[in-house]
């Protein structure tokens, strides 16, 4: 924290200090960016500098700056269309766009950020400058400039276009949703036909409380619950499985490993929206192996020990809450463990050989070599990536989607808030925009979808990113 | 004697996994080849095999079903997503591998915490964004949604990259090479497990995914989808019983030479992923 403080100080420090003691071309840099570099003949960098300062200022004035004059509203005026009867043409009023001004206003307020940062770097630059000029040091021609783009400022070339995608595809889509959170965007108030404006935290008050026509607390903590359940399980189940299917096929004992492990391989590389569809269909109330189990008996005696209610004539695998959430956990097993086993393979290939062979001398058996060997190992290398898993678990969109598109619900509490038994949070984020519309509370549950994964990211951010040991391996 | 038992336990057991593993797979291709167009409830094996299934899914395109334009989209879309986003994920990884700069660990930190928030969440926006730059229904406007964004995807590359000893560049640059000069000429040649896997991955990303697209594509015109998007129309209640076969034989075609791409590169994506997963 005060690491940052102090890089801000310096930060201001030095632009201050860039002003105070600036001469003529560093000072009319304050004004016309590009001052500074023509006063020290570094012409073409200068009329580059001054142009890009032109465009983006022409741009915050003419395209977003009418949209950020209403931000503070999101639109007054209202659409409407008025027919002519004389001539049975529609004219349509001057009317405010509330999706538009935010959107814009969002892209606007970060260029202005960015011109800022990029005003004062500007001036620093400037002035060491004049300083090297001062000194007499040797200043670069624009052809060296551009040479060093490829040397040692190549860090610059490589994250450019990088970041403008990460900017536009990531940075501005989540300040606008977080925007849209405190607005009452939903689908009595949709673009252009109607406005929406701020509310505050009233989004945040409707997810916690509880009536009977609205009922999204009562949804969110019983989705919150499954989601959690449903991400520990699923990572867990899955990685041990992998694990376990990893060292049985590369036992000494097992022949033909690459057969074995290609034949799971393949169930990874069927596209999951085509194997969990069929699946739901293999699964479905009057499916494939509800008329095995019939055929079988089964059916019969899930009826006799009453896990199956006797008013039902098959068994309710993906259909009932409880059955579909144990076969949901079951069947996320049958996609996952493939990938882990791959995973996992390479890793046990990697054990330092020394180690295990110093514990077989020793006297250790199997299974004391597998848990106080093997996987200790393992789980030093997977570690963080366990978290990781169980992060994006959380977010595990497809599983649920499509294993539960046939699943509708019976529950009036559920169905109100337009959830299901089944969803986890990013599911019904989903549903609320998809089918809803209901961007205002889709936002808000990304919003604490978000809150959680971070914390859980916390947990292994520090060994992810301290880059502590990255030297080592070098 | 002991020994042979064992051997013979265990490969009984791995048979019986496989083929628990497999049965939807075989359903899948089975079901393909069935003569009857609905789901077949009754049997796991179609009670009359026929090829019609695959004949119509390339030679009669109707509305429901345009399978050739599905295809076609989707390998557009995946060929040029492939190319952007590898290129995307080697340049952010030798960045941030390989050079040092005062925002590299922010940036890296940044980015980590953008990656946190729910894909889902920001589709919706992403929708409004492409809306405004005028990219929605089109396939460029999908390859900049499954690529844009890619750089910071650099975790596992920068993994790999870390691995290359530093004495390798700095040689090169006692020589007088440039720092574009070690990427092109140095670092690149060695990752070739490293490229291979994230290109595998770049490539399939778009094929595998289903959110994305049914977010961006709301055409109701067939010939402008990608075939995740098409496949699932297919199982819409109305029309599930006339082309539910039809599904599984478009599955099979779409999973053939991606498995053929998974099996040749096992070797490759197991190496790929661990080089990363060393560092933790």
């Amino acid at each position: 924290m005060r690491k940052i403080l102090d890089g801000l100080k310096k930060y201001f420090g030095d632009f201050g200090k860039s002003v105070a003691k600036g001469d003529i071309w560093t000072r009319l840099s304050l004004v016309v960016m590009g001052a500074g570099y023509i006063g020290r003949k570094q012409i073409v960098k200068g009329i580059l500098i001054t142009l890009l300062e032109v465009v983006i200022i022409l741009a915050e004035v003419l395209v977003t700056g009418p949209y950020m004059a209403k931000l503070n509203t999101l639109g007054t005026v209202q659409r409407e269309e008025v027919l002519d009867l004389t001539t049975l043409t529609k004219t349509v009023n001057d009317y405010d766009n509330s999706l538009l001004i935010l959107l814009y206003g969002v892209i606007g307020v970060l260029i202005i950020v960015a011109f800022v940062f990029l005003w004062i770097s500007n001036m620093k630059a400037v002035y060491r400058l004049q300083e090297m000029k001062e000194n007499g040091e040797h200043i670069n021609s624009f052809a060296q400039d551009v040479k060093a783009l490829f040397d040692g400022k190549f860090y610059i070339t490589l994250l450019t276009l990088p970041s403008l995608g990460v900017i536009m595809m990531n940075i501005i889509p989540i300040i606008f949703m977080i925007c849209i959170a405190f607005t009452n965007y939903d689908q009595n108030h949709q673009p252009p036909t109607y406005l929406f404006t701020w509310v505050g935290l009233e989004n945040f008050k409707q997810l916690f409380t509880s009536g009977t026509t609205v009922t999204f607390s009562y949804a969110f903590v019983r989705i919150l619950i499954w989601t959690l359940i449903w991400a520990v399980a699923a990572t867990f189940t899955t990685f041990i499985g992998g694990i376990l299917l990893a060292q049985f096929i590369n036992h000494q004992n097992t022949k033909c490993k690459k057969l074995w492990r290609t034949l799971f391989i393949v169930t990874i590389a069927i596209p999951q929206f085509v194997t969990l569809l069929l699946i739901s269909k293999m699964f479905g109330n009057y499916g494939i192996v509800n008329t095995i189990c019939s055929n079988l008996g089964i059916t019969d005696f899930l009826h006799n020990i009453g896990l199956v209610s006797s008013s039902l004539d098959y068994i309710p695998f993906l259909s009932k809450p409880g059955w579909a959430h144990v076969m949901i956990i079951l069947i996320n097993i049958w996609v996952g463990v493939p990938y882990q086993m791959l995973v996992a393979t390479g890793i046990l290939m990697n054990i330092p050989t020394d180690q295990l062979e110093s514990a077989r001398i020793d006297g250790a058996n199997k299974f004391q070599i597998f848990w106080k060997i093997t996987m200790p190992y393992i789980l030093f290398i997977m570690g963080p990536s366990l978290i990781q898993s169980v992060v994006s678990n959380i977010n595990n969109f497809n599983v649920i989607y499509l294993l539960t598109t046939g699943y509708t619900t019976t529950n009036m509490a559920f169905a109100n808030s337009n959830a299901k038994e089944t969803d986890l949070l990013i599911t019904w984020l989903f549903t609320l925009t998809n089918d809803y519309s209901n961007y205002k509370m889709a936002s808000v549950i990304g919003i604490i979808t978000f809150v959680i994964c971070a914390a859980i990211t916390l947990l292994s951010y520090t060994r992810m990113i301290s880059g502590d040991k990255e030297e080592e391996y070098q | 004697m002991k020994k042979t038992v064992n051997i013979i336990v265990r490969h009984i057991v791995l048979a019986l996994l496989a083929f628990i593993w497999l049965i939807p797979i075989i359903w899948l291709v089975v079901t393909s080849l069935s003569a009857y167009k609905g789901v077949n409830y009754a049997h796991f094996f179609p009670t009359e095999w026929s090829l019609d299934n695959y004949q119509q899914l390339f030679f009669r395109p109707d509305t429901a079903a345009n399978f050739p334009a599905w295809f076609k989209n989707s390998m557009i879309i995946g060929v040029f997503t492939c190319i952007i986003s590898s290129v995307f994920v080697l340049m952010v990884s030798y960045a941030f591998s390989c050079m040092r700069f005062k925002a590299r660990k922010p940036l890296m930190s940044f980015s980590i915490i953008l990656g946190m928030f729910p894909g889902v969440l920001s589709m919706i926006a992403v929708y409004f964004v492409l809306k405004l730059l005028g990219l929605t229904d089109s396939l460029a406007g999908l390859v900049f949604v499954y690529s844009a964004a890619s750089g910071l995807g650099f975790l596992i590359c920068k993994g790999f990259f870390d691995t290359i000893p530093v004495s390798l560049r700095e040689a090169a640059k006692l020589e007088g090479a440039s720092e574009f000069t070690i990427f092109s000429r140095i670092v690149i040649p060695l990752s070739k497990p490293m490229i291979v896997y994230t290109v595998i991955n770049s490539f399939l990303n778009p094929w595998m995914d289903f959110v994305m697209a049914r977010l961006m594509i709301k055409s109701k015109n067939s010939a402008d989808w990608t075939v995740a998007i098409g496949l699932y129309n297919l199982l819409q209640r109305s029309l599930i019983g006339d082309y539910f076969s039809v599904f599984c034989a478009g599955g099979v075609i779409v999973a053939i030479p991606i498995s053929i791409l998974f099996i040749i590169m096992q070797k490759f994506y197991v190496e790929g992923i661990t080089g990363g997963a060393v560092k933790g």
